[in-house]
């Protein structure tokens, strides 16, 4: 049993060491700062940014729009629907499934949704899938941390007069530690997802400046540029590969600060 | 005044009260006592009609609030419940500070336009639980931070605030120690010249201490109802006799 | 009618709407995947594109059964690995760690879970698959480049063992703990009472979360391909290279778009993987449900 619990503990240590080792060598500010130079392939020049920033992008527009559609969900399957409800029921196996769903058939039905509506490779492309990528990952655990919300306060706020869409208030109070860990767990999906925006949002060297055009991504900067020849690129593959988990760590960090920090009023 | 006539709850497949004809007099203290599972929660929880929110309920009959029927008309629902206060068994603080706990019916009820009026609105209401004086200068600190009594008359403070007629309590006492049971009690004796109180217990000795009228349910039925002094001196029914005597509970 | 009321209406029409969206979606996507699958399925009989090992797509013929091998291959290798250790490591945190050993491994799990395929994919690259070729390898043939089933089952196997452990230790914290006083006051030593009453109890919640996790192994992409060599072909042992059907979708889709069959044949991929996904998913949360049910 030790066993099995130093094998999990010496994995982690490999993964992260093997990344640090590696991006720490290739790290430069010019990595982070600069776009690369002569095409992300094959040109020896620049950095990653156009992928640091397409990331953003797509991660930052698509947790807005994932929180948009999901927080009503949750709060219609735990405050309008009865616990014993069988659309309920339905409902979250249904999110359960979306949520199993690999990545890549998501890339794949996205692709085929953008070519429908007569979309290509674009940034737009790539929202629309981490979205619908996220909605279940937010479903689920905002609708976890719900479940165990107190029925009485639900109850209490009833009985004062309110109506139950008034009582949300008081719900969303109650959950925000759950909304927030949520979203970083998503956020951590997203930005370390590649299949699905393999096809939908392409890649580039360059920054997009509208909603049509492709845009480059973290972890596809590390996919690709793993494989060049060139020994400059995969320096770069291994620097934002660096900067990735970087981000994922402390995401995965805060996440738990904020349950243990965020409940001030929670009874 | 709260009254029902032949008022029938099923739940499922379950009868769970049967052919209820009830009348709760105005101003008075109403205990409802019998055997846990007798349905007492359920038709305190009909009265306000927040049995709705259980899966398969289905009501027949008439729970009439100052003659209007409450389970044929569904629309003025919040309007009811805001004249219906509910105390339940364990203290519910809303997750947000004391002052807006009271605060919250009287906002969404829209009761005040300045500012100035809800405070002293809130400040009325927590004195009138005998609160005040112990959570001063706390106004804004978490409600979920007081004592367990004291959040219980907390809530007892945010029903009053909006101004019920009636206020319903299961068996608001029985999750507290015994000073503060007394002091919720003795604050139900002290409301009972403004408000209409129905409260479920578990006590016998609190029914005796603090009952006008009694009303004692079995099996989701009726078995006896009077005013308390008959009821416990004079049992007409024997089962009621039994019940009383501690033969079963 | 009140205002109130009718906000309180209108919110409630709109959040129905959003939540019968998530349905709609599960039938979206396997209706989309088929309608775009039904050509090949349309020159090809079920039975060949599943059964044939013929694959020569500008030739029309599509037999997937090198694909399906290796996804096979591949998963169950990865189960064999992850579920043993995440069993001992989920009885262990729940049924001997002190809270200061759970304090420090539920982080890493944490970290594990969090870290996305890709990173699995450079850490495979650079570590498993020249061990496999350097190490391993040489004591059974003469010649591996390491990118290998043997290399995609054992970063897999990684990467589904912090989801295993959590799911197994939600099981086994479901087992009501007087069972387990029970099991000790007879005289039952922990590791019997683990073993007899804990994993028995848990036995079809163990099963399900089993399947969950191969049904997300299955659809492991990016790192997999990273280190599976890529190579159409059946893989005859662990030493072979192979072609998961994720790796297929994600190295060819969008280039092959001017051979319609092919986008056609790879959607069909696409609406297996769904498919198996599916019928996974729902038969082990139904399981799952079940379980928490009776515990409740």
């Amino acid at each position: 049993m030790w066993l099995s619990m130093a094998i999990v503990v010496v994995l982690v240590v490999s993964v992260v060491w093997t990344v640090f080792s590696k991006g720490a060598k290739a790290m430069s500010w010019e990595m982070v700062s600069k776009l690369p130079g002569g095409g992300f392939y094959i040109g020896k020049e620049g950095g990653f940014l156009n992928a640091i920033v397409g990331s953003l992008m797509i991660v930052g527009a698509s947790t807005v729009l994932g929180l948009l559609v999901s927080i009503p969900v949750v709060l219609f399957l735990n405050v309008y629907l009865h616990k014993e409800s069988r659309l309920a029921y339905v409902v979250r196996l249904a999110f359960d499934v979306l949520f199993g769903v690999p990545s890549i058939v998501y890339g794949a039905f996205g692709f085929t949704l953008m070519i429908w509506f007569g979309l290509r490779t674009s940034l737009l492309g790539g929202i629309i899938v981490i979205t619908l990528l996220i909605i279940p990952i937010f479903v689920r655990t905002m609708d976890e941390a719900s479940r165990n919300f107190p029925r009485g306060i639900l109850d209490a706020c009833l009985s004062l007069g309110a109506t139950r869409w008034e009582t949300l208030k008081v719900v969303v109070r109650q959950i925000a530690p759950g909304i927030a860990t949520a979203t970083l767990l998503s956020v951590g999906r997203a930005i370390g997802d590649a299949a699905s925006v393999m096809f939908t949002a392409g890649y580039t060297d360059s920054i997009p400046t509208s909603l049509s055009q492709p845009a480059a991504t973290l972890p596809l900067a590390v996919f690709f540029q793993l494989s060049s020849p060139i020994p400059e690129v995969v320096d770069r593959a291994y620097a934002a590969a660096l900067v990735l988990t970087i981000i994922v760590l402390l995401i995965s960090i805060a996440g738990r600060f904020i349950t243990s920090h965020f409940s001030r009023h929670k009874v | 005044m709260i009254e029902t006539k032949k008022l029938n709850v099923y739940m499922g497949e379950n009868h769970i009260l049967k052919d209820i004809d009830l009348q709760f007099p105005e101003r008075q203290i109403t205990c409802i006592i019998g055997p846990s599972g007798c349905g007492k929660s359920t038709l305190l929880r009909t009265l306000n009609r927040l049995i709705d929110s259980t899966e398969g309920v289905r009501l027949e009959g008439q729970v009439l609030v100052d003659g209007t029927d409450i389970i044929s008309s569904g629309a003025e629902i919040t309007e009811l419940r805001r004249r219906i206060g509910l105390v339940s068994q364990r203290p519910c603080p809303l997750p947000m500070s004391i002052f807006d706990n009271v605060a919250y019916g009287c906002r969404i009820n829209r009761m005040f336009k300045k500012r100035r009026e809800l405070v002293y609105h809130v400040r009325q209401s927590l004195r009138a639980v005998g609160i005040m004086d112990e959570i001063k200068g706390r106004m804004r600190s978490p409600a979920a931070r007081l004592s367990i009594g004291q959040q219980q008359r907390l809530c007892l403070a945010r029903s009053l605030a909006v101004q019920p007629d009636y206020i319903l309590a299961d068996e608001a006492t029985s999750a507290l120690d015994p000073i503060s049971s007394k002091k919720v009690e003795d604050l139900f004796v002290s409301l009972k010249d403004k408000y209409s109180i129905i409260m479920v217990t578990h006590t016998l000795r609190q029914a005796l201490r603090i009952a006008d009228n009694v009303v004692f349910m079995y099996l989701g039925e009726i078995i006896e109802t009077g005013p308390a002094a008959e009821v416990f001196n004079n049992p007409q029914n024997e089962l009621t006799q039994k019940y009383l005597s501690g033969a079963f509970s | 009618m009140n205002i109130r009321i009718l906000k309180d209406r209108t919110a409630r029409g709109i959040m129905l709407v959003l939540t019968l969206l998530s349905i709609v979606m599960v039938a979206a996507i396997a209706i989309g995947l088929y309608l775009k699958s039904k050509p090949v399925l349309e020159s090809e009989s079920l039975w060949t594109l599943l059964f044939s090992s013929e694959w020569k797509p500008l030739k029309g013929r599509f037999g997937f059964l090198p694909f399906l091998m290796g996804t096979v291959w591949v998963t169950l290798l990865s189960i064999t690995i992850a579920l043993p250790i995440s069993l001992l490591t989920a009885v262990f945190l729940t049924e001997y760690a002190r809270p200061i050993i759970k304090k420090f491994v539920f982080p890493v799990l944490d970290i594990l879970a969090a870290l996305p395929s890709v990173i699995y994919g450079v850490w495979g690259v650079l570590v498993i698959v020249p061990w496999i070729s350097k190490s391993v390898a040489p004591h059974f043939v003469d010649f591996s480049t390491g990118y290998t089933v043997l290399a995609a089952g054992i970063v897999l196997s990684v990467m589904v063992v912090p989801l295993l452990v959590s799911l197994f230790i939600e099981v086994f914290s479901s087992v009501p703990v007087e069972l387990r006083e029970a099991s000790l006051s007879l005289g039952a030593t922990r590791w019997q009472t683990a073993l007899r009453v804990v994993m028995r109890k848990s036995l079809a919640g163990i099963l399900a979360s089993s399947v969950l996790a191969v049904s997300r192994a299955m659809g492991e992409t990016i790192a997999v391909l990273m280190v599976c060599g890529c190579v159409v072909g059946m893989p005859h042992g662990l030493l072979d290279a192979c072609y998961p059907i994720p790796a297929l979708i994600a190295n060819n889709y969008g280039e092959m778009l001017s051979i319609p069959l092919y986008e056609s044949a790879l959607m069909f991929a696409a609406l297996m993987l769904f498919a198996v996904v599916l019928i996974f998913n729902l038969v082990s949360r139904v399981v799952l449900y079940r379980i928490e049910k009776q515990n409740e």
